[in-house]
């Protein structure tokens, strides 16, 4: 009964936390600028004040697919903190940016369309990593499923630090930070897939980058294995780590970023998966 | 739960410059900076009308952008307000006359705050967001249109033609 109280209390209060986690992330981000930045509050304050605006579609569908990226990225937070099957957390994270591509292609605005582009070449990016990284764990722990590795009795860190290398590696494209934030680029594609929507609609999008963060950081703690204290560690030293990544850096283009984590992430996380093989 | 009271919590900006000389845009871009920082007023440079609610204008509206600037104006969802920065925002200033602008960007959209200056100080350029956040709590979510657009855009041959746009906006002038 316990184990299955906290999962459940995490994805119920997935936005909320993921919320806090974006405030605190701008504070941050702003004090390493020497800025002051916005209270912590300030992603529910968007929210607030986004659901009071007029309603605004570009089309049905638009609309619809952008709230379909929130619920199913939600289910694959769910699947992902239940202990379900990592390969399949993957797809299912692959099918909700899957929708939001489809969104930005169904308008006829142009950075929609380039947007939409670089998302689903950040996807080519970051899905064969990963997928080499769920590999591995399963070459350790004889199980796909995310539970084995959050009960594996000794931190997956010591036995595949490449991999968590690898993941740390790929993370900024897919939370979107720099250098890898091609697919938003806010000052060359203003936000890219999200730019056609408004009001209402666009905090499906908004709040679904906040439950990104949530699944990135659960991805981060199944390194840990049951070592909670560890596992937190991690996700503070990663917290920090894509935010002074995030503020020193220049975007690179959707080439570099390409040839970078097929050559260099993919790479460590192969070398990973061959070490768990034949160790 | 009132929600109106959270729109002077995150008021997200955007800026268009409708032909100044870009003096203006660079004391706006140095409110975001590390000295004035606007954000922790919870303000953000969107770029993108359809999630803005405060749009800063400058420049006199010449007669290239006097049709991005209505269009602009339409795409951003109500409640919005505009605050027109600098001198030429407002009046024209020292292109005033000039052939190619009209001198003044409440000729074509409506403004609600004027912040004088050639080359305005950040801190005027805050103070007048400041009172259009005032503006902005007491404003509905009814439709607002452009003010002036009787003269015919460019339709010569080759060029863009966005009559259709105006032609959309006029009868809810009348
Ligand atoms: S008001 Fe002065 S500084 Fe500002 S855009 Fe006009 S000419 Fe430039």
């Amino acid at each position: 009964m316990n184990d299955l109280l906290i999962p459940v209390l995490l994805i119920l209060l997935a936005p909320l936390i993921g919320g806090l986690v974006y405030g605190f992330e701008r504070i941050i981000k702003a004090r390493m600028q020497r800025r002051i930045g916005p209270p912590l509050l300030q992603p529910f304050y968007d929210f607030l004040k986004l659901a009071d605006k007029r309603k605004m579609i570009v089309h049905s569908a638009h609309a619809f697919l952008g709230i379909m990226h929130f619920v199913s990225l939600w289910f694959a937070l769910a699947v992902l903190l239940l202990g379900g099957d990592l390969i399949l957390v993957i797809f299912l994270h692959l099918l909700s940016t899957s929708l939001i591509i489809l969104a930005g292609y169904s308008t006829r605005s142009i950075f929609s369309h380039l947007g939409a582009n670089r998302t689903a070449i950040s996807i080519l990016a970051y899905e064969p990593v990963l997928i080499i990284i769920a590999v591995s764990i399963f070459m350790l722990t004889g199980s796909f499923d995310a539970s084995a590795a959050f009960n594996w009795d000794q931190p997956l860190l010591y036995k595949m630090p490449l991999a968590f290398i690898a993941l740390l590696l790929v993370l900024p494209i897919k939370l979107k930070k720099s250098p890898f934030d091609v697919a938003e680029a806010h000052q060359e594609v203003t936000g890219g897939v999200e730019i056609e929507f408004s009001g209402i609609f666009f905090e499906a999008v908004y709040t679904a980058k906040w439950l990104d963060y949530v699944f990135c950081y659960t991805l981060v703690f199944l390194f840990a294995g049951n070592n909670i204290l560890l596992g937190i560690g991690l996700m503070v030293f990663t917290f920090f780590y894509l935010n002074a990544l995030d503020n020193s850096s220049a975007r690179v283009n959707y080439k570099q970023m390409l040839r970078f984590s097929l050559t260099v992430s993919f790479s460590l996380a192969f070398i990973n998966l061959l070490i768990n093989i034949f160790t | 739960m009132n929600l109106a009271s959270y729109r002077k919590k995150s008021p997200w900006i955007l800026h268009y410059n409708a032909g100044g000389c870009n003096g203006c845009d660079i004391e706006i871009l140095a409110c975001l900076g590390p000295k004035y920082d606007i954000e922790r007023f919870g303000m953000i440079n969107t770029g993108n009308p359809k999630q803005s609610d405060i749009l800063l204008v400058t420049g006199p509206v010449t007669k290239r952008s006097r049709e991005r600037l209505v269009e602009i104006y339409a795409q951003m969802p109500e409640p919005k307000v505009v605050v027109s920065c600098g001198a030429c925002a407002c009046t024209g200033g020292v292109f005033r006359g000039m052939y190619n602008c009209e001198g003044g960007v409440d000729q074509y959209i409506p403004v609600d705050v004027y912040v004088c200056g050639c080359g305005t100080r950040p801190e005027q350029i805050i103070d007048g967001v400041v009172q259009a956040l005032g503006i902005l709590e007491q404003k509905t979510k009814a439709m607002e249109v452009s003010v002036r657009l009787q003269k015919e855009p460019l339709k010569e041959e080759g060029q863009i033609n966005r009559r259709n746009i105006a032609d959309q906006i006029k009868p809810a002038l009348s």
